[in-house]
């Protein structure tokens, strides 16, 4: 198979200006037309210097520790959610899948149970002995010689 | 590290991800982080962009590795190419231009190539040549002439037949060549 000029220009654009690289099977018929057209010849000239000039390109290397920082980002992301109260919680009561209402009503309920065990301790000093009441029950209990019977 | 997830392929490794395993996670990362920062960088021409992007594309892989689904018989890095690409063009439209250097404008609109130009301009001027092209012909240009990829590979990854991805090279290069020749000097038309 034989490949006219604008054939050659085409391939040349889309494969690059290294003839040997191009596909199998238009390789040796690109070769072959280059052999015999100085224009040809010339036109693979430019591409080369284009594809030089697009090679200038700049281009800044990754930092070293890339994939190293990428794989520490990764590790405290599941773990953190692991030790994370507000998850462990959340999934506990997903556990019993209680509903926002229930949620709420065990909520306050909690709550004014705790309101009212404070409000009760404070208020009732019956629990509390002081030191001289304490002191004199002590001596009491020493004295004691039991019952008479 | 396991030597074992060295001999794995991709496609296991991200069944090991799908099951939990960090290891293979690092695994995989060590394996395709430069090849995904590459590109990452052509399109977003920063550094520290695109290792932002490469390392929040991994992320979103470790957080929802079933993102990624074996049945679709798609290959893991033709996959992750277009979520690293994705990501690259959300950034450039947050950022809405590419930050080039303002010594790249033109003071004379049609300068010719004797204009002559240090290394660096010359690096911004192809950089905003390469830019202004349409996001697929600048993409097939990334894939197949930068990252040397096949013709069925980075036309798997733009979504396109490898007819339509040629074609995009030749007009993306066709476009750059004329763009080099006028202000830069080299190649013809």
């Amino acid at each position: 198979m034989t490949m006219n000029f604008e054939q050659f220009k085409e391939k040349l654009l889309m494969y690059g200006a290294d003839v040997r690289c191009w596909p199998k099977d238009i390789r040796s018929s690109g070769l072959k037309a280059l052999d015999s057209s100085p224009e040809l010849q010339k036109l693979v000239e430019d591409e080369k210097r284009f594809e030089e000039v697009l090679k200038t390109r700049k281009y800044e290397e990754p930092s070293r520790d890339l994939a190293g920082r990428i794989v520490a980002a990764a590790l405290p992301k599941k773990k953190k959610a692991q030790r994370n109260l507000g998850v462990f919680f959340s999934e506990v009561l997903s556990e019993f899948s209680l509903s926002r209402r229930a949620l709420a009503a065990v909520s306050v309920s909690l709550i004014f149970t705790l309101i009212i065990g404070f409000t009760i301790g404070y208020s009732n000093p019956s629990g509390y002995a002081s030191a001289e009441q304490y002191t004199t029950n002590l001596e009491d209990f020493l004295n004691y010689e039991g019952d008479v019977l | 590290m396991d030597t074992k997830l060295l001999h794995l392929d991709d496609e296991s490794l991200i069944c090991r991800i799908q099951e939990g395993s960090h290891e293979a996670f690092a695994s995989l990362v060590d394996r395709h982080s430069n090849r995904f920062y590459r590109i990452a960088y052509r399109l977003v021409s920063n550094k520290d962009d695109a290792e932002d992007i490469v390392q929040e594309a991994f992320l979103k892989l470790w957080d929802r590795p079933n993102l990624w689904d074996p049945g679709k018989r798609a290959k893991f890095t033709t996959w992750f190419y277009r979520v690293v690409i994705n990501l690259c063009f959300d950034h450039r439209k947050k950022k809405k231009l590419i930050n080039l250097p303002e010594d790249i404008a033109f003071a004379d609109e049609n300068p010719g190539p004797d204009v002559l130009f240090d290394m660096h301009q010359k690096q911004a001027v192809l950089e905003r040549f390469i830019h202004e092209l349409p996001e697929r012909q600048q993409l097939a240009v990334n894939l197949c002439f930068y990252e040397e990829l096949s013709n069925n590979e980075a036309a798997q990854i733009i979504g396109v037949k490898v007819k339509a991805l040629q074609s995009l090279v030749m007009r993306a290069k066709t476009t750059l060549k004329y763009n080099v020749k006028r202000y830069l000097g080299g190649g013809s038309r």
